[in-house]
């Protein structure tokens, strides 16, 4: 298998509402983004791979078809991903694979949502008609019927955990969302960037037991894009890429009540086994210097932290209360606000989550930065009850032959459209 | 500006099935307002399709619930799970299953509590949505379980099955209340 660079990231601001951009606008504005920080024309664009979940969202089924014209990559190869909340993730996956396969030299992974179109006409909201057009991914024989939710869906694990573990508490996620809010502080395209107190998640309001308002993520519409390399063209594009060195994707049973464990993310496991062995890592408590985790709902991040192994089985919320994944500890876990922080466009999440990996360990993540990162995990869940996982490990490697001095080419700084 | 403004919102709620009001309270600016002519423009409109769904091999567990008030779930004759939700073959073991009737007695083994629903559900919160072991059945089914109080759903928790009184061959012809309050 070939490395697999990143060499360009581009991100539209993450909002409640683009009123004033299309799911192909957007999806443009995050192209032309990652072509300018790559500092490549699209003509040398080798294919794309999409990242678009829902079909409802965005009003269109096969919607890749008209962006892949509307940004001008007209007959380059072209798939479009969707695993649910993983899609960002598993498009980057898959994006990876036509690097390593050497396939391909230059590849973009493009990952863009709409959700907050859909109008619940009578509630004056958008919310309950988003949440129905995702419920129309559970099975619609057995489980649609049964008026889930997204965070149902995360809640029921969660539960079944709590039971065995009497771990996450309440406060312990509520420390979760203070510091996922805080952190998006540092982060321009955040959705939800918020000093709040513990006491305030607490007595936010109910919204799925045992999560409150401020245990959710935020749907979210925006786009994200990322430009993968081949070792030679990397090279000659940047001297610091970032590397993705790992790769694992996991899908369990569909029906979480045919699982022999219900309380662990069982996909993650799996997906984070196989990024791990693939990039030789094997204490990924000590060996990653930061995490990008799917914190959809704030006992996801913590059950995330037992499924990679940072931790024991019941022991996430004890990381949380020592202060271990805080921006000051010493495994950071999302730096970028993650999910809750920056909010959920689902397409474009784990494209982002990839996207910021990469500007940690190159040193560009600005105000997030966190210090000496060299090694970062990216999760991206999605599907009914966790089914899905794609996880990265993405690395900044130190080559004897490297030597500090003028970068081969100007790079532009990372752009950023006004909000 | 829309012209005839009448007419555009009765056009409109044909096309959505949304009663005028709504569509006006949601419309206000643009039927009022005299918005800038590159101001972002929204349309009321949906998707929608209709069904003459199949349920295929797993019809008759359907119908044993409409017609007869009895949960069935079936066994694979190779390894001995016994599957609920049903399906007509194993996926571990690549053979059929056959059909084996099951009791209406169950537990809870985790559940959520839904204050903030779909808009299908919106009106209907809290409710409990929770994966139930039914006695004798390997695999878990979800289902909702109704309680006085949501607060008393419990992991562990005791339960029997109801059935509504007119059916109409879907899971919502069942649902699960505690043992101890089952007519």
């Amino acid at each position: 298998m070939k490395k697999v660079g990143i060499v360009g990231i581009g991100t539209t601001p993450f909002k409640a509402r683009w009123i004033e951009k299309t799911y192909y606008e957007l999806a443009y504005d995050a192209a032309k983004l990652a072509l300018e920080d790559a500092g490549i024309d699209k003509k040398e664009v080798g294919g794309v791979v999409y990242g678009i979940y829902n079909e409802f969202f965005e009003r269109q089924f096969m919607p890749d078809v008209y962006i892949h014209n509307y940004i001008g990559m007209g007959l380059k190869p072209s798939v479009r991903i969707a695993t649910g909340g993983a899609t960002g993730g598993a498009a980057v996956f898959v994006g990876w694979t036509w690097i390593a396969s050497g396939l391909y030299d230059i590849v973009m992974v493009l990952g863009v949502e709409k959700a907050t179109d859909n109008y619940n006409y009578a509630v004056g909201h958008a919310t309950p008609e988003t949440l129905k057009a995702i419920l129309f991914s559970g099975d619609m024989t057995f489980e649609n019927p049964m008026g889930l939710t997204a965070a149902a869906s995360y809640a029921l694990p969660l539960i079944a955990h709590i039971d065995r573990y009497g771990s996450p508490t309440e406060r312990q996620m509520a420390m979760v969302s203070v510091k996922n809010h805080k952190n998006a502080m540092n982060n321009p395209i955040a959705q939800s960037p918020k000093l709040l107190t513990v006491d305030e998640v607490l007595n936010s309001k109910m919204i799925t037991y045992p999560f409150k308002f401020y245990d959710n993520c935020l749907y979210s519409e925006g786009a994200s894009a990322i430009i993968l390399a081949s070792e030679d063209k990397a090279k000659a594009l940047t001297d610091h890429p970032a590397w993705i060195t790992g790769v694992g994707l996991s899908l369990d049973k569909a029906f979480a009540g045919e699982r022999d464990d219900i309380t662990i993310f069982t996909s993650s496991q799996y997906a984070g086994r196989d990024a791990y062995a693939m990039a030789g890592i094997r204490n990924p408590r000590k060996e990653l210097d930061f995490a990008e985790l799917h914190d959809a709902f704030t006992g996801a991040e913590i059950l995330s932290y037992e499924a990679f192994n940072f931790c024991k089985p019941g022991e996430g919320g004890a990381l949380v209360e020592d202060g271990v994944v805080e921006m000051t500890g010493d495994l950071p876990v999302s730096p970028s606000g993650g999910l809750i922080g920056c909010g959920h466009a689902v397409g474009a999440t784990g494209v982002m989550q990839t996207g910021e990996a990469a500007l940690q360990v190159q040193g560009r993540a600005e105000q997030r930065q966190v210090k000496n990162a060299r090694v970062g995990l990216v999760q991206s869940i999605g599907g009914p009850a966790t089914a899905w996982t794609a996880a990265m490990i993405v690395e900044r490697i130190e080559t004897a032959t490297a030597k500090p001095g003028p970068k081969k080419k100007k790079r532009n700084q990372r752009k950023r459209s006004k909000k | 500006m829309i012209q005839n403004k009448e007419q555009w919102l009765e056009d409109a709620s044909k096309k959505i099935k949304v009663p005028k009001e709504q569509i006006a309270r949601a419309f206000q600016a643009e039927l009022d307002g005299a918005p800038a002519i590159d101001a972002p423009l929204e349309i009321p409109d949906i998707m929608d399709i209709t069904y003459k769904y199949s349920y295929g091999g797993i019809s008759r567990f359907f119908r044993e619930i409409r017609d007869n008030r009895q949960l069935y779930g079936t066994r694979c004759p190779s390894c001995g799970k016994v599957w609920l939700p049903p399906r007509i073959n194993c996926n571990e073991c690549y053979e059929p299953t056959t059909w084996v009737k099951l009791g209406g007695t169950a537990a809870i083994v985790t559940y959520t509590i839904v204050y903030y629903a779909t808009s299908v559900f919106y009106g209907k919160t809290p409710y409990v949505c929770a994966f139930v072991r039914v006695d004798g059945a390997d695999t878990l089914i979800m289902q909702n379980v109704f309680v006085n109080d949501v607060r008393q759903a419990k992991v562990g928790m005791k339960l029997k099955i109801q059935f509504k009184e007119n059916r109409n061959g879907d899971m919502g012809d069942f649902w699960f209340v505690p043992a101890e309050e089952a007519r």
